[in-house]
């Protein structure tokens, strides 16, 4: 087996999980999610070659998936439209105490715009800083420490105005 | 820090752990509360943003990337296999242009560089040993037939020579053997009907559809030759 194949394996193992959930999170659809990682990692084993880091690359792939996405739509127009909640809830019913939380809280973060809820993701799932964020996205630092700050803020809102949560989190 | 700054702060980054931060929530409960409040929110929201990866996507992802590669690898055959064929077709007509594509311009030096290029191989003293009938089925194919033999015959061969399928016929000579060439008429050839060099003339003329060229040394009655082949020659066309 080739070295580059090698590496190529060691980046999937490592990273598929994260990469996945990013794409989730920034199309809220399971399927066209996992095709995003497919081509992802199509392209970024065609240019492996050009990745000198390894420290770098979780963020060289999540580049590659937002212009993946990016080209996505200007294939075909996609039309996600507005949230619809039927898409995205889960459809196994959740049991537990813990599944019905991240149940109902996977629902409001999908209500959440997506300029909030992708540097949420990013700095959560991802481990990355807010200068990181900000380069990964473009933006200038403050404006993603507002949004990280809007999008915990709406959360714990929501999460005080229900009586599922009351009493957990009421700070 | 004042109390606003704080909570914006742990918004923006509960895990934020710089000595601002921690002198803040030093020996103050409702801050630490806070705090702890937010990291456990947090902790929610990774568990919540934990949403369950489609079962086997890596190996999906590395049987995509195999497989695409051999698609690369076969593309790659494929263009490698293009390339050498080129390469031979490029060398075939190279090589039919200088096997078959003439270096002469006229009938006379053609005639003299084969007579040079098969110098030695037939001596004045050889047999005369070609008959009448076999060579007139070596001229059925350039449409000619000898009525009687014009000389002692020693040699009646096809040859290729220059990429010119022809009859070399071999006749004893007064010092040195006379050639006649037999020759199909070729336009890139231009015909000339005397030429000489240092050694050998010739003349040629044309018969039927090819053209017949006698080469001999100087010594040799070239015209005597030419004139023997036409009275006993017919030709078809």
């Amino acid at each position: 087996m080739s070295t580059k194949q090698v590496r190529y394996e060691a980046l999937v193992k490592a990273l598929h999980t994260d990469i996945y959930r990013y794409a989730y999170w920034l199309v809220q659809d399971k399927q066209v999610a996992e095709d995003l990682v497919q081509e992802t990692f199509l392209r970024a084993w065609r240019a492996l070659d050009s990745l000198k880091d390894e420290k770098a690359a979780k963020s060289w792939l999540i580049t590659i998936l937002r212009r993946e996405n990016a080209r996505r739509f200007e294939r075909k127009r996609f039309e996600m439209g507005e949230y619809e909640e039927s898409s995205i809830t889960d459809t196994v019913s959740p049991s537990t105490e813990q599944e019905l939380e991240n149940h109902w809280l996977r629902a409001r973060i999908n209500e959440m715009p997506v300029d909030y809820r992708e540097p949420l993701v990013l700095q959560v799932i991802g481990g990355f800083s807010g200068e990181e964020i900000a380069e990964l996205l473009d933006l200038n630092k403050n404006t993603v420490m507002t949004r990280l700050f809007r999008a915990r803020n709406q959360l714990k809102e929501a999460l005080e105005k229900t009586p599922l949560k009351r009493g957990t989190h009421n700070g | 820090m004042d109390e606003l700054q704080f909570r914006r702060r742990l918004y923006e980054d509960p895990n934020a752990q710089d000595a601002e931060i921690v002198a803040a929530r030093k020996d103050n409960p409702t801050r630490e509360q806070f705090a702890k409040d937010i990291e456990a929110l947090d902790r929610d929201i990774a568990e919540a943003l934990r949403v369950p990866v489609p079962e086997e996507l890596s190996d999906k992802l590395i049987l995509r990337q195999a497989m695409a590669s051999h698609q690369h690898d076969k593309r790659k055959n494929r263009v490698h296999f293009a390339l050498a064929a080129s390469v031979a077709i490029a060398f075939g007509v190279l090589f039919n242009f200088l096997q078959f594509s003439s270096a002469y311009t006229n009938i006379g030096d053609y005639a003299l560089a084969h007579v040079y290029h098969e110098e030695g191989v037939f001596s004045n003293d050889g047999e005369a040993k070609v008959t009448l009938a076999s060579l007139n089925k070596k001229m059925t194919s350039f449409n000619g037939v000898f009525a009687s033999q014009i000389g002692e015959l020693m040699s009646a061969d096809y040859c290729r020579f220059d990429g010119i399928k022809s009859l070399h016929l071999v006749f004893k000579g007064e010092t040195a053997p006379v050639n006649v060439f037999v020759v199909p008429e070729r336009t890139e050839v231009s015909f000339t009907s005397a030429f000489e060099d240092k050694r050998y003339h010739g003349s040629s003329m044309r018969m039927g559809d090819n053209h017949v060229i006698v080469v001999g040394e100087k010594n040799e009655e070239v015209q005597k030759w030419r004139d023997n082949l036409s009275n006993s020659t017919q030709w078809s066309i």
